[in-house]
């Protein structure tokens, strides 16, 4: 996506008729954690809080992390998982999971945390009806890390994804290691081989691979398709993806088993081809029992680079061999897998091949279902969060303003939008409309706008047609 | 009394088995199973198929024979040449290939004959071949001699639990300072890791019982007092009943995996790089 050199930041564009008002939640690169309204406002800066994500609770209590693991010796180790009141006083922490030494630095205990965790009694950290995180209790399920060697995949060392839960007490009491499941994955002989030459390597403790990629954890919470008798998607049972493989995938909680699966792979059956690639996928989740779409799965698919396989153009070694320029929203029934709803470039109003980057993230980024039917969607990797109703209107639109100093980019990892009455602390601010603004008007100070001013007349001229592409004049058809 | 060796063409244990023959003076008989020796072998293999041990990779080599016994395996059959039935307990069957080689089981056999054992494992070191230890403790005195002449590449010490339920676990007490003693040994090892396993045992009252988080725990408390640190591999392993030796243990339930990890938690407020075992 082209960005230009100076662009506006904060709220850009609010329809209080059409929100699903609320505060937003949001890691403030380099700053803390930040509450804003529905205009811009910073409501309350939990400082120096770090978080990936960070969750707010009923009462104004939020969840993060106090630290992070040098990068030196770590990838995307967060030390712990904490819980922390509106006076930022931590309440509940977790970092039990793994001792660490690195070098120059005392041993300390981490929980080796990254991109997310779920607090009991919501399925998804997010708000639903009747599904509130427990705030004083309850287990909590961490996405982690742990460092393995497993021949299977590769003869590398391997920073391999677990998922463990965790009581209030501190106590481990629940474990699931993603390595030790690579046979039920269905990956291909092309990408076991990719897999195997480069599980891809990062800098952590050495080099390692980090071949998974886990990004999203929940449980499923109670759904239709349980109801109906479809034991795969037992409410404990866990929904979680990984980019790298571009797999999304259902645990069962109870025997470890993955129970149901998309990926590696998008053609192997017409549904899964109709379906399309899912690349680089981030927050993979079902939307939960009381929300528009309850049952059906939503994500943010990237696109971008991920993926194990046959070599092409792109790439020559297979590794990242799945490769698309935009990005897209999917909604889809988990058992037939119809696409119910999406937003790509299409409903953003882009041009197919043209500009239709306009709309991508290849990193990072969320998906959250609000209670009246809107879509709350965080372009992580251009730090902008916006509010989209079923018909694709965007009704709010925020551009972080906090860029950070560390890496010339405005990220924000995810976002959460919450209820007014979640923060018992503050007055219900008041909202006031910002209509979208024309942008051919739009100007920064001592740019001008006169377009009367030395106009000619050509004669002979035509009317302008439409815009003629240097590529293929429509997109090429699904396969049958 | 002929000795009769049964060995494979490029089996380098098979020639270190007969260079320790030549070396000591002992004649014997030899046959190379992929040569002329094939039918001998075949012969001798139908009338002693019971006593003759093979895994999924087939017959382990050499075979030796004296006419009385038969013994297999590089370790064991210098063993026997050295000592008779005289290690018996230290020295079983290893199960590992290449360079490495274990079954030496340090706390299993009577520790005054450590000095045969002791020739043992220097001549085999002395061949190339990197040893494998294990012990539960017991006979510290042996693995200080095997420590001191620096015969063990590798040790894993099953810590059973806490000196005071040795008993119940294994049907025979410890004395608490051989078990310290042992621990603070094998952490001087070039290689080393402690193991408990998670295993029912019979208390005085003759009720079985699985051992308990805080009783592991206190296991863990027992290896960093004696080692020193808190930062000893240390493993966590579930109970096979099979390996029970009265058979009252054979009935107990499993553990669901599950109800290790308050184990671990237990164990690593003592050892903090604890793990369970897959």
């Amino acid at each position: 996506m082209g960005i230009p050199t100076i662009y506006p930041t904060g709220t850009t564009l609010f329809d209080p008729g059409k929100c699903w008002s609320g505060y937003t939640l949001f890691i403030a690169r380099e700053t803390g954690c930040a509450l804003v309204d529905m205009n811009g406002n910073v409501v309350h800066l939990w400082k120096g809080l770090h978080g990936f994500p960070t969750k707010l609770l009923p009462g104004g209590q939020v969840m993060g992390s106090l630290g992070v693991r040098s990068p030196k010796y770590g990838f995307m180790d967060y030390m712990d998982v904490v819980q922390v009141d509106w006076d930022g006083n931590v309440v509940w922490k977790f970092d039990q999971y793994e001792y660490i030494e690195d070098p120059g630095q005392e041993g300390m205990w981490m929980a080796r945390q990254h991109h997310d965790y779920q607090r009991e009694g919501s399925p998804v950290g997010y708000y639903a009806p009747g599904l509130t995180p427990l705030v004083e209790g309850g287990n909590t399920l961490i996405l982690g890390h742990k460092d393995v060697r497993d021949p299977r995949i590769s003869d590398k060392p391997l920073l391999d994804d677990v998922i463990y839960e965790v009581n209030w007490e501190g106590d481990i009491i629940w474990e699931w290691v993603c390595s030790e499941h690579f046979d039920e994955m269905d990956f291909s002989e092309a990408a076991r081989n990719a897999l195997c030459r480069n599980p891809t390597m990062v800098v952590g403790k050495g080099e390692v691979g980090d071949w998974m990629h886990m990004n999203s954890i929940s449980t499923l919470g109670p759904n239709r398709w349980y109801d109906q008798g479809d034991e795969r998607f037992h409410p404990d049972n866990i929904i979680w993806d990984g980019r790298q493989s571009d797999i999304i995938a259902v645990t069962d909680k109870e025997s470890g088993r993955i129970v149901w699966q998309i990926g590696p792979d998008y053609d192997g059956n017409q549904a899964v081809r109709e379906l399309g690639w899912i690349i680089g996928q981030h927050h993979a989740h079902m939307i939960p029992r009381g929300l528009p779409g309850e049952g059906n799965i939503l994500v943010f698919d990237n696109g971008g680079f991920s993926g194990y396989g046959s070599p092409n153009p792109g790439a020559p070694t297979g590794h990242n061999n799945a490769l698309r320029d935009y990005s897209r929203i999917v909604e889809f029934n988990p058992i037939t897998l119809k696409v119910i709803w999406q937003y790509s470039y299409e409903e953003a109003g882009f041009l197919p091949k043209m500009n239709n980057s306009d709309f991508y993230s290849p990193l990072i980024s969320s998906v959250q279902r609000l209670a009246n039917g809107n879509t709350l969607i965080t372009e992580g990797s251009s730090g902008r969060i916006f509010e989209v109703t079923e018909a694709f209107e965007i009704v709010w639109e925020y551009v972080s303003p906090y860029y950070g100093i560390n890496k010339n980019a405005n990220f924000v990892y995810r976002a959460y939008r919450v209820p007014y009455d979640w923060v018992p602390q503050l007055e219900r601010p008041d909202e006031k409309e910002i209509p979208k603004l024309d942008r051919s008007r739009f100007r920064v100070p001592g740019s001008v706008w006169k377009p009367e001013e030395g106009v000619v007349e050509v004669e002979g001229t035509l009317p302008y047609p439409g815009p003629q592409l240097c590529v293929s004049k429509v997109d090429e058809p699904k396969d049958g | 009394m002929t000795h009769q060796i049964y060995s494979v063409m490029g089996c380098a244990r098979c020639h270190i088995t007969k260079r320790f023959m030549k070396e000591n003076g002992m004649d014997y008989e030899e046959y190379d199973i992929e040569a002329d020796g094939k039918d001998a072998f075949a012969k001798f293999y139908r009338v002693h198929r019971a006593e003759i041990y093979r895994d999924k990779d087939g017959v382990e080599f050499p075979v030796y024979t004296d006419g009385s016994v038969i013994r297999q395996g590089v370790s064991v059959v210098i063993g026997h040449l050295v000592a008779g039935n005289g290690l018996d307990g230290f020295i079983g069957r290893s199960t590992l290939h290449g360079e490495w080689i274990d079954g030496f089981n340090i706390s299993g056999g009577d520790p005054s004959r450590a000095g045969d054992l002791l020739k043992v494992m220097a001549y085999l070191k002395q061949n190339g071949l990197k040893i494998l230890l294990t012990t539960d403790g017991r006979n510290p005195e042996v693995l200080k001699a095997v420590h001191d002449e620096n015969l063990g590449d590798r040790i894993v010490m099953e810590v059973k639990g806490p000196a005071e339920l040795y008993e119940a676990l294994a049907g025979e007490s410890i004395d608490p300072n051989a078990l310290e003693t042992s621990i603070r040994l094998a952490a001087r090892f070039p290689d080393y890791q402690f193991y408990s396993i998670v295993a029912p045992m019979i208390p005085k009252d003759g009720t079985v019982r699985y051992l308990t988080p805080e009783e592991i725990g206190e296991t863990a408390k027992t290896i960093e007092k004696a080692a020193g640190s808190k930062k000893h591999p240390y493993e966590l392993r579930p109970f096979d009943p099979d390996s029970a030796v009265d058979d009252r243990l054979k009935s107990a339930e499993p553990l669901p995996a599950n109800a290790f990890f308050k184990y671990r938690t237990s164990a690593r407020r003592y050892m903090v790089m604890t793990q369970i075992a897959k």
